[in-house]
């Protein structure tokens, strides 16, 4: 646990001088509470409630987008930089084990997506309760809350492992990136639910979604684990 | 300190080492010599647990390859052909990253001793990607020694150096000899081995020859005496018809012969000239360099790349 913490530490360290991801990790979720507190603005004076609730939880599918977009940015450098800056054979020279080196490198992005998620969510929510005047009733449901507060950990670490998949073949950050993009559709697929209107967001459907998460996370973090063996990194990365 | 036992590394149908077999003493510097390709960087990896044999077995720093290699690796250093930095953190924050992941308890003063004896503590907080590719490869040194390792794999430490730099980084590694300390140098800069190493081993995929310097070439071309003559005669080679002379070759104006101990024979050999009338100028000895001998064993070797 202490190597994994220090690796940790490293990857935040290195990420705060990285302009292009502290500009991600801040521009993104304000963007993103911006734009879903415009939203919800617009549903002020109406009468209509269902039309406020729809608008409302339109805005709440951008909290189950940003857990899986916020990480990319983190967990495609901290693979395609190590490759750049040639560091992985000093670091693998160490006592760290694979899997404290993985387990560290999936952390550091998985955790400031999270921090970063549910803190632009209270945001929201204060914004949403200043501009209408509190928030309206029947939008912060158990259903809700469950996704947010349960799927995203579980959105951020799908795409953490897709992200490291990835990077361990592409040799430059911009293809890592494009490929990467593909592990944020699980977060679109309640927008797409939802967008439907075929059913309403329930517990069971973020249940279902929830066990899809785990067993997707499950196979690609384990395929992700293989691929961060010491002898794959020196001898098959790119 | 190491010691290999067949050790074999295949990548598909490719051969990169040959059944290595190599024992390298405690505090020696040991220079391993061989093309591009050879597989050094490949035997270093495999020394270092950081890939695995596919065959043979080997000890270093008196623990088993495979099954000690975490604590293998707590009695090694490493320093790769890149420096391998991170170019955005300080010269201080690269250092102390590795130290803690060595679990150094007295991390800040290890790193601050390194970073003086290196003469980057005045820039120890500038970020490492600012720094000229010289610093960066004393950064690396010093990041390799932190942990003060039993053993220390340098792999081609001056390749990418100016000449200027290299000479600051050979100086350096020339500092780190000590008693208790074996350095394992991957190199193709001959020169830098000849004047660096304790023993050398010629390299190809398989082991060409092993020993000091000195010794393999004298093993290679025995050793030589040239006479300068002023005004060399015919006939000389056939009246100097000592038994122990090996072998005697005209040059222009001087004789080069083959002797087996100088030290006995020259007074000899300029005796008997002197007695034919030659004109003796000056004697010295004919030196082969290490290159001479990389590029003849080498080229000899017949071993696959």
């Amino acid at each position: 646990m202490h190597r994994i913490s220090i690796i940790v530490i490293k990857e935040w360290r290195e990420s705060l001088r990285n302009k292009m991801i502290l500009f991600g990790a801040i521009f993104l979720p304000l963007f993103m509470v911006g734009f879903a507190a415009y939203m919800v603005y617009q549903g002020r004076g109406l009468d209509d409630l269902p039309t406020q609730v729809v608008l409302f939880n339109t805005a709440l599918m951008y909290f189950l987008l940003l857990p899986a977009i916020i990480p990319l940015a983190i967990a495609v450098y901290s693979i395609v930089g190590e490759k750049e800056q040639s560091s992985l054979e000093p670091l693998l020279a160490t006592p760290i084990s694979d899997l404290e080196l993985f387990l560290g490198k999936a952390l550091a992005s998985v955790i400031p997506a999270l921090v970063l998620n549910w803190a632009s969510f209270g945001i929201f929510l204060a914004a949403a309760s200043a501009l209408l005047g509190g928030l309206p009733p029947h939008v912060l449901t158990p259903p809700w809350l469950a996704a947010i507060f349960g799927l995203s950990p579980l959105l951020a670490l799908f795409s953490v492992g897709v992200t490291m998949l990835v990077s361990s073949r592409a040799s430059d950050a911009r293809a890592a990136y494009q490929f990467s993009s593909f592990a944020i559709l699980p977060g679109i697929i309640p927008l797409i639910i939802y967008s439907s209107r075929k059913t309403l967001v329930s517990l069971f459907l973020v249940g279902v979604e929830g066990l899809v998460l785990v067993a997707a996370s499950i196979i690609v973090l384990y395929f992700a684990i293989r691929v961060f063996s010491r002898e794959q990194i020196l001898t098959r990365w790119k | 300190m190491i010691t290999t036992d067949g050790l074999t590394r295949h990548f598909g149908s490719l051969v990169a080492v040959e059944d290595l077999h190599l024992e390298v003493e405690k505090g020696e510097i040991f220079g391993f010599l061989g093309p591009n390709g050879a597989g050094k960087t490949t035997t270093v990896r495999m020394l270092a647990t950081l890939i695995a044999p596919s065959g043979g077995t080997a000890t270093v720093a008196g623990f088993h390859l495979g099954s000690q290699n975490r604590t293998i690796r707590q009695h090694v250093g490493v320093l790769t052909e890149t420096p391998g930095l991170y170019k955005r953190l300080s010269a201080r924050d690269n250092l102390l990253f590795f130290a803690k992941l060595h679990g150094m308890k007295d991390s800040v003063s290890q790193v601050e001793h390194y970073l003086r004896l290196f003469e980057l503590w005045e820039r120890r907080d500038d970020p490492a990607g600012s720094y000229s590719k010289g610093m960066r490869q004393k950064l690396a040194l010093a990041r390799a020694l932190l942990h003060e390792p039993d053993i220390l794999f340098l792999d081609e430490p001056t390749a990418a150096l100016d000449p200027e730099a290299a000479k600051v980084v050979r100086e350096l590694i020339e500092t780190l000899r000590t008693k208790e300390r074996t350095i394992f140098l991957c190199t193709h800069n001959l020169d830098e081995a000849d004047r660096l190493c304790d023993r050398v081993a010629l390299f190809k995929t398989r082991l060409v020859a092993v020993g000091k310097p000195q010794e393999l070439k004298e093993r290679m071309y025995g050793r030589c005496t040239v006479v300068h003559l002023a005004d060399p005669g015919p006939g000389l080679e056939q009246a100097l018809d000592f038994p122990f002379i090996k072998r005697i070759e005209r040059v222009d104006n001087k004789l080069v012969i083959a002797l087996s101990n100088p030290e006995r024979e020259n007074p000899l050999v300029v005796r008997r000239l002197v007695e034919l009338g030659a004109q003796v100028q000056f004697v010295n000895e004919l030196r082969y360099s290490l290159e001479d001998l990389y590029l003849d064993l080498m080229e000899g070797s017949g071993a696959s790349n």
